[in-house]
């Protein structure tokens, strides 16, 4: 690794005087798993790291307004095991449980992960399909976008330099509302994803026809993406056979994945296909038994 | 970022880019055929100069995320024949601090057509080192990306007569 | 550019000047001469550079000194009491747990900490906790297994 200068802000304000100070040259650095290992490898090279190790309040988990709030440093694994992401959004526990190792989850934040925008990543695709927004904290101010706003290119984000990320706020399920993550690794189980969906279903008052779905994809582009068109099909429909093939397709057509050693694009894009029916189904079941109040 | 990629054979990555420029072929030619002006509508170039009559040097930066290249390199033109609108190129670069380079081929084909030239590039890619190492399809991605910008640039260059 | 930090390493604190760059690993090993943590993949997906940092599980491999200024940091050399093996080391032995030995550490280091959070462990607990630590020699049953021996030796 290259020589660094290396900061240690107590307070986000601090951290925010830091990176103005070395502008394009500082990187902030949380728990590093993704970082470190870039600057092992010489790709990344920062002359500053900007350590948000000691800022203070960016680490908590709360219920606010009918969502999840949380904060840029809470580890994956804090995520993971909360009592109260666990009650309230147990998708969402389930997608950080996911993630790699034990080990990175440990240091790996839930503002690292955004911030680093690997479309490989799995928290992202749940976070966008339960419509989760980031709040930005820079010199201009704060602002706030919703995950599709934010995610813009292949380990690229919204973040101007001298920004960073200090929260996400998750909207929890509407009633009658089911959720699911299916993560389809061919590999290991401590890998990224071949192919990643996570799937929401809303059901009209008649407990059986879709009012709204939701469908995020990961690994097949570069960003998650939402796959609105295959949303749109389902919409008044019952899940049935040849729905899901259709949305199936459809979710096809809306994806352009990488050929890598987790598989070829073709590949990808077949298991899309596969997999978005596999959500979409657990997702209306879930769904179906919230309605009959029996979750 | 789980594990290193596969070392092994680096095949050329190809890439195929097509627009169609509203001037007539001598004069996408000529201007094609004046290495400085021309890298001047690549992203990311940052310095050209002549060593030869068909060689010439320069730097050129590109990015993906935090990950920063600086290449410095040469770009040498083969073969130029106006009768034919056909030119080939070779360009080979090196990232001395990430450690890896890039080769590549370009060949190039002006056709007339209607509303002006179609300009053709077909590139063939090879990435060395750590740079190769990470994410043949981003680079793929990227430089998929970058020429389309090229060709963008050129067709606004030719289009208002301004240098890009 | 260096740093001086002061880690707690098995209980023990240490004032240590390293530059920013040096990993936790490195610091542990050459700095500080406790070369039980290996370096196996340096991208940290193998587990054999696993230390705790405040009690739980990091691959020091991709975790920079700096980040464990104030810290406390335990090795494989903390396990051991006196002369006595921690129960984990003692069943691995007992229960051949390791063939080459060079994952071992990063197996006794997570196991440690997996019998500290979760004292009888069900044997898929177990696997899940433990797939991060990957072994080229044994086929893991024998490590499934001293886990099993250390868990049931610990209860009273």
């Amino acid at each position: 690794m290259n020589a660094f200068e290396y900061r240690v802000p107590r307070a986000l304000d601090e951290a925010l005087t830091v990176l103005r100070e070395y502008g394009e040259d500082a990187r902030v650095v949380a728990g590093g798993t993704a970082l470190v290992t870039m600057m092992r490898q010489q790709l990344v090279r920062p002359g500053c790291l900007v350590s948000l190790r000691d800022v203070q309040g960016l680490d908590r988990i709360e219920a606010v307004n009918g969502a999840l709030r949380l904060g840029a440093l809470v580890t994956h694994r804090e995520a993971e095991v909360s009592l109260l992401v666990r009650e309230r959004l147990p998708v969402l526990a389930e997608t950080f449980r996911r993630v790699a190792t034990i080990r990175i989850r440990h240091m790996a934040t839930v503002g690292g992960a955004l911030a680093h925008a690997d479309p490989n990543q799995d928290p992202p695709v749940t976070l966008l399909a339960l419509g989760a927004r980031v709040e930005i904290r820079g010199a201009g101010g704060r602002r706030e976008l919703s995950l599709g706003e934010f995610f813009r290119d292949y380990y690229e984000t919204a973040l101007v330099p001298g920004e960073l990320v200090t929260a996400v706020t998750v909207p929890l399920l509407s009633a009658s509302s089911g959720a699911t993550f299916l993560k389809f690794l061919p590999r290991s189980a401590d890998d990224y994803a071949t192919v990643a969906v996570a799937a929401t279903v809303a059901l009209e008052p008649d407990g059986e026809r879709c009012r709204e779905a939701r469908i995020a994809l990961g690994s097949v582009g570069v960003t998650p993406l939402r796959a609105r068109v295959a949303e749109a099909l389902l919409s008044g429909q019952r899940l049935g056979e040849s729905v899901l093939r259709a949305v199936g397709e459809a979710a096809k057509g809306e994806v352009d994945p990488l050929s890598d050693h987790r598989g070829s694009a073709e590949y990808k894009r077949e298991m899309t296909a596969v997999m978005v029916g596999r959500a979409l189904t657990q997702a209306w079941e879930a769904a179906r038994r919230s309605a009959r109040g029996t979750l | 970022m789980g594990g290193g990629a596969a070392l092994g054979a680096r095949h050329p990555l190809t890439f195929t880019q097509e627009c169609v420029i509203p001037v007539e072929p001598e004069r996408l030619w000529d201007f094609m055929m004046e290495v400085p002006k021309v890298a001047g509508c690549v992203p990311g170039v940052e310095t050209v100069e002549a060593v030869d009559a068909s060689a010439y040097r320069g730097s050129f930066k590109v990015h993906v995320g935090p990950i920063r290249l600086a290449l410095q390199g040469t770009v040498t033109v083969e073969e130029q024949d106006r009768g034919a609108w056909r030119a080939r190129m070779r360009a080979e670069a090196n990232d001395r601090r990430v450690g890896g380079g890039i080769r590549a081929r370009m060949s190039l084909t002006l056709a007339p057509t209607q509303g002006g030239t179609r300009l053709h590039i077909e590139t063939d890619l090879v990435v060395l080192g750590k740079i190769g190492e990470f994410g043949q399809p981003i680079i793929k991605k990227k430089a998929d990306s970058l020429l389309a910008e090229f060709a963008r640039n050129l067709q606004s260059a030719l289009a208002t007569g301004v240098k890009c | 550019m260096t740093r001086v930090i002061r880690l707690t390493v098995n209980g023990t604190s240490h004032d240590v000047e390293v530059p920013t760059y040096r990993t936790l690993l490195d610091c542990l090993r050459y700095d500080l001469g406790l070369t039980g943590s290996k370096e196996g993949c340096g991208v940290g997906v193998c587990g054999a550079c696993t230390v705790l940092l405040d009690g739980k599980m990091i691959s020091s491999c991709i975790a920079l000194a700096v980040f464990a200024d104030g810290r406390a940091v335990t090795t494989v050399e903390g396990l051991a009491e006196d002369e006595r093996l921690h129960p984990v080391q003692q069943a691995f032995v007992d229960s051949g747990g390791f063939q080459c030995g060079i994952c071992t550490p990063g197996q006794v280091v997570s196991a440690k900490a997996l019998l500290d959070a979760i004292p009888n462990p069900s044997d898929a607990e177990t696997r899940e906790w433990m797939l991060g630590n990957l072994c080229r020699c044994t086929g893991y049953y024998k490590i499934i297994e001293s886990i099993r021996a250390a868990a049931q030796r610990s209860r009273p």
